[in-house]
This record gives C-alpha cells, structure tokens and sequence, in this order.
C-alpha cells in the first residue's frame, strides 16, 4: 500500500470533481424541465398527447444510459449538423434519459394529490392554473422531494459514465491517474470513499425529508 | 384452567397497558371481557398465549406458567387457538391450506389426514364448499369462520377470541357469532373479547369489565347486567345497550 | 443536417452480424447470472436486515449502504483493476494473466453483488409490508418462528415483491452494458467494437438500442405471465 499516490494526486483528481458536479446540475435541472412537459403528456386525456409522451419515456427507461450516451455521441452531430463535441452530446443524452425519469416521478407526485382536492377547490370556483399553483403542485412537490433527491443522487453517480466519451470528470481522472501510476487499490478505495461520503450524505438528506413530511402528516 | 395473577404490562416511557391484573377462567367455561378500546383487553388476551410479554405476574394455563424460560411456548400455543379481529388468514393459501398448516408441521399429522379434519372441520363451521378457495374470495363472516376452523385444527384446550366480530358487516356478524355459541355450547373453554352482549347474555359464564387496563367488574351474566356496581361499568353498558 | 452515409447492412454483413449475435448472448448470459446470484445473495442480506440480532441486521444495512452509494462503474473498476492487485501476488498474477475473460467474471460477480443490494431493499420491504397480525396468527397456532417465517411470511413477502422484483430484473439487463467498461463484449461494447473498425457507430448504437428495448418487452411479458400465474385471488385487494 502506498497511499502517497492519492496525496500526490489529490488536487488533479478532486477537481474533476467540479466538472461532476456541473453535470449533475445540467443533468438535473434539464431533466427536470423537460420530465415536467412528459409528466403533463402522460397526464393528458389526449391520445395524441398521452402515447408519443409514453413511448418517450417507456423507451428511455429501457435503455443503458451508457448506450444512450454513446448513441447520441454519433446521432447529435447528424442532427445539428457539426461535431458537438463529447461535453454537449453527454448532457443532451443525460437531459433526455434523466426526463423519463423524472417524468414519473412528477406524474406520482401529481397523482398522489387526493381527486378531492381538486374537486373541493372547484367547487370553490377555482380555475385550472389556479388550482394546479395553489393546490395541487405544494402538495405534490412535496411528496415527491424525498424521490427527487434520491434521482439526483443517481445522476450524480451516473455521470462517471461519462468517462467513455473521454469527459475529464473525477473517476476518469482517478483511472489516468492509475494508468500512470498503476495503484488501482488505493486509487478506486479512494474513489469510493469520495462517492460513498457525498451520496451517503445525500441520501441522508433525503432521509431528513422524509421523516419531516411523514411527521407533519402525522 | 387459566389463572392470572396480578398480571402488569407496559411499554416505554410508563404507560401501563394492564395494572395487577387477576382472573381464573374454568374448565369449560365462557368468560366475556368488554370495555372501550384502549382498556388492554386484547393485550391481556394476547399475554395468555405469549405473544405479548408482561413484566409483572404470572399466568398458568393448565398449572403450565407461560413466561417460564423452561416452557415450550410452541407447545403451549399448539394447544390454545385464538380467532383475531381482522381473521388474519394466509391469503397466499387455500382455505384448506389454511387450516391444514399447523397441524402438518407442529402435530406432525399427515396431510391426509389433516385434511380430512379439516373438511370436517369446515363442515362444522358450514362452508365445506369453500375448502378451495383463497381468503380474499371470501366474505368476511366466511374468513372468520375459516380462522375459527384454523383455530380448532389443533384441537386446542381452549380458544381465544379477539374481537372476532367487529371488522365484520352487521348481516355476517350473526353467522360467526352461531359458531360461536356452539362451541360454547359443546363445552369449549372460551375467553372472549366482544361487545356483542347478546351472545355474553347467551352464553358467558363470567363477564369481565375493564378499563385503562385495570378490571373494574366481574360478575356473572345477571349482576353484570342487572345490578352493576361501577359507575363506568353503568356508563359503558348505557351507551352499548341503548 | 450533416451528411451521414447510412449503412444499415454492416448489421447483417458476414463479418459483424455473428459479432452483433455474439454481443446480445453475452448480455443475455451475463445478465442472467448476476440475476440468479444478486437475488440469492439479495435476499440473505434482507433477511439479515430483519434478523432479530443487531449485529447482523447491521452487517446487512451496512452492505446496503456500500453497494448503493458508490458508482457501479468504479465498483467494476475496483473488482477488475484492485482485487487481483489485493490477492497475493501469484494468484493475482493467475487471475490477469491464465484466466480466460477475466472480465466476464468480474463483471459477474460486480453486477451480482450489486443487484443484491437493490433486491435486498425490495424484499426487506415486501416483508415490512406482510400485516404483523398474519405472523401472529401464525405463531398463535403453535408454528415455530422458522415455520411461520418459511410457510407464511416469506411466501407473502415474496409475492408482495414481485413487480419490484421484474423491474430489478431490467434493470440488470441495462447495467451490464456497463462491462464494457472491462472488456466484456457484450451488446454496447460491440456496437463500440463494431464501430472502430467501420466507423458506422450510428447504425451499431441504433442496433444496439433496439436490443435492449426489445430485451425489456420480452421481460415485462414474461414477468405478466409469471405474475397472473402466482396471482392469488383477492390477494392484492386486501393488502391494498
């Protein structure tokens, strides 16, 4: 054992911990966006709303993020028409894979709101958007944080898999560190303890909400 | 048959459930216990057959203590059946299923014969043209008859009921509640937790009145009913029997 | 637009098409086994999360804990790069260099132990779910705890799982893409493989993608029929 290596190597690596993060942001914020607009669409009593929204996400789902990264790497440039480069074809593939995600769980969040909640605030006269701002989406948002939290914590997971287009985030600067160096014990235990802290406290977090939300109902 | 003495029961931060707790149920037998709920009523019935530990006192069940470290509790129970509100029926299992998987594998019958009996069993209870069918096919009063033939499977000494019919609809109560009586009626050894006072005014031979885990009365069917002596016994049975 | 030069029949040309069958087995196979172990291994752990010693339950939780919060990707790593490092130097040097697709092993036993993380979870709260008066009811009859636990609750817990279960089932077919990452040729590295050698990455990725939907339409239908199988009439009505 050598644990020199990581002390060594510590700035280099821990600053593509900058980059990870940035990801997870872009991942989480795009995907959100664009799952809101898909949970509408599974919403929708419109067949031709509701079945192009499904198969989206019905089709996401079953897919290997990895793939979709590598997919979209050579199927973006045909579409815009230049090279993109690995950074922006990465965050489109995780913006659309994350949005199915999270489309469900918009779509539970919507759902576990009571049908006569909506009922009771239209008999109060309420319109559409009104009741969705006032009503139905604080209790919604809600319910659905401890899930949200937990997605986050997966995306920032996943992001390491950027590292098959080539993206400098932090495992793939502990992996060019071990190339160099070739001590993949202490390298990956380093690795994992940084993800095994950052998600533990993450998920605890999410723990915290929990148990707020089931005390406040209680 | 049951003796419990100065039985005491509590869960943390002090709140008792039951407080010197004492009653002798006879060979034979029908004790009725009834008061509100929260009384420890279940809990007490539960202590008879070791599934709840008390920290205070000491029940026999045929001169057998049930908390000594010494006792086979499985041996015990084998020999008490005890009927639950909500039937608590294997819902992955047959009705004969049901019934049959205690005795297979604690009495050791084979499962000939144990479903024989049980055949017999729910011929006794009269729905012999369930036996092949799953618990959420059927009726409530139908479930709470196939829990009390599950109970009587192991031709226990003496049945336990908690609360057998107030998960029930009003029409199937009367159903459960015949079986019942007959079993009393055929000399079972019965504790049961009801508020049904007309089949405690047909059958019981004791009546037990509790509240905040204490006994407040107990009597047999005519003092309990005609001269009680408590007065929250008199308010309780006011509010029942309006 | 960019001009791309489509050429779907790589996918069936003699040298790639066997290449692209070749892949999809391996994921198949792969997949396969580190299912059968991630749920045997998934449901000891769970059951050592409900062990009534503290001990183990948090031995369990503990397993949980590790497998969830670290990438998959840097636990094929740590598998495929450190444990041979980690062994005594000749059976390391056995493993990287006698073993025939070491890869695949690793792979293996990374998304078994992996999977069981996530299948413990599920069926520890299959058995949270099972009503505490059943497991009474059981023991009341005289069963002992092993029986009550092997006839009544784990048969009820199990069944409360299933649909859980299928979706872990997926999602082991879709992380084994990730042995790629170790040299497992399976359906995304040859489409990566295929790729190299014609520059046809589009077509081979489509491919590839159509695999994995058309694997997980196969799964969900075999999971409906499994399901209406074992479904047990007014089962769900009551746990509901």
């Amino acid at each position: 054992m050598d644990w020199a290596v990581i002390t060594d190597n510590m700035g280099y690596m821990l600053g593509g911990l900058g980059l990870t993060f940035q990801m997870t942001l872009i991942a989480l914020s795009g995907g959100m966006f664009l799952g809101c607009f898909l949970a509408m669409g599974r919403l929708s009593s419109k067949k031709w709303v509701y079945y192009p929204a499904s198969a989206y996400v019905h089709f996401f789902r079953s897919q290997p993020l990895i793939l979709v990264i590598f997919w979209l790497y050579f199927l973006a440039p045909v579409f815009v028409g230049r090279p993109l480069g690995a950074f922006y074809s990465t965050m489109i593939a995780f913006v659309f894979f994350e949005a199915s995600y999270f489309s469900e769980i918009i779509r539970g969040g919507i759902q576990s709101v009571p049908k006569g909640q909506v009922m009771a605030a239209q008999a109060t006269g309420l319109g559409f958007f009104t009741i969705q701002r006032y009503v139905v989406l604080p209790q919604a948002l809600g319910n659905m944080a401890p899930a949200l939290i937990t997605r986050a914590i997966v995306i920032f997971q996943d992001t390491s898999l950027a590292y098959v287009v080539g993206l400098r985030e932090f495992l793939r600067r502990v992996n060019l560190v071990d190339t160099r160096e070739v001590r993949s014990v202490e390298l990956y235990c380093f690795a994992a303890v940084v993800y095994f802290v950052i998600c533990t406290l993450g998920s605890l977090f999410a723990d915290h909400l929990e148990r707020k939300r089931e005390a406040s109902k209680a | 048959m049951i003796e419990i003495r100065n039985i005491g029961l509590w869960y943390r931060k002090g709140q008792k459930i039951l407080d010197n707790v004492s009653a002798t149920v006879g060979e034979g037998s029908t004790v009725v216990i009834c008061g509100p709920s929260g009384s420890g009523k279940s809990s007490l019935l539960r202590c008879i057959n070791g599934l709840e530990t008390f920290q205070e006192g000491e029940i026999l069940v045929n001169g057998i203590s049930v908390q000594n470290p010494n006792t086979n509790i499985y041996r015990l129970r084998a020999n008490i059946g005890m009927v639950f509100q909500h039937f608590e029926l294997y819902p992955h299992m047959t009705v004969t299923e049901n019934i049959t998987l205690a005795p297979m594998h604690v009495l050791k019958i084979s499962k000939t014969r144990a479903r024989q009996k049980a055949m017999e069993l729910l011929e006794r209870v009269g729905i012999a043209d369930q036996a092949a069918k799953y618990p959420g096919q059927l009726s409530g009063g139908q479930q709470q008859r196939v829990a009390i033939a599950r109970g009587l499977a192991m031709e226990p000494a003496l049945m336990l009921f908690d609360e057998p019919t107030s998960a029930l609809d009003p029409e199937m109560i009367q159903e459960v509640l015949e079986v019942m009586v007959d079993l009393a009626r055929d000399g079972m050894t019965m504790v049961v937790v009801t508020h049904e006072m007309g089949f405690a005014r047909e059958v019981a031979d004791e009546i037990i009145f509790m509240d905040h885990g204490r006994i407040v009365e107990k009597g047999n069917v005519q003092t309990f009913f005609n001269h009680p002596e408590n007065e929250r016994t008199q308010q309780f049975l006011a509010r029942i029997l309006r | 637009m960019l001009d791309y030069n489509f050429e779907w029949s790589i996918l069936w040309s003699q040298t790639y098409g066997p290449w692209l069958l070749k892949g999809i087995w391996t994921t198949i196979h792969l997949s396969l086994l580190a299912w059968v172990i991630g749920s045997m291994l998934g449901l000891m752990v769970a059951l050592a999360r409900l062990a009534p010693y503290r001990v183990v339950r948090f031995a369990g939780g503990a397993y949980v804990q590790v497998f969830r919060n670290i990438p998959l990707l840097v636990q094929m790593f740590f598998w495929y790069f450190a444990v041979p490092a980690l062994l005594p130097r000749e059976m390391g040097r056995w493993l990287n260099h006698e073993v025939p697709h070491l890869g695949y092993y690793c792979g293996v036993v990374c998304l078994g132990t992996y999977t069981a993380s996530r299948v413990a979870e599920v069926i520890r709260s299959g058995f949270l779910a099972v009503p505490k008066g059943v497991t009474m009811a059981a023991l009341a009859t005289g069963l002992s705890p092993w029986n009550t636990y092997r006839h009544v609750t784990i048969p009820y817990a199990l069944r409360i799982s299933m649909p859980l279960l299928s979706n872990e089932i997926l999602s082991c077919f879709k992380n084994s893409a990730l042995t790629m990452t170790i040299g497992v040729m399976e359906t995304t590295g040859m489409a990566g493989l295929i790729d190299s050698f014609t520059f046809h990455g589009l077509e081979t990725t489509t491919a590839a993608s159509l695999v994995y939907l058309a694997i997980t339409l196969c799964v969900v239908a075999a999971f409906a029929r499994v399901e209406k199988k074992m479904r047990i009439p007014g089962l769900m009505e009551r746990s509901n």
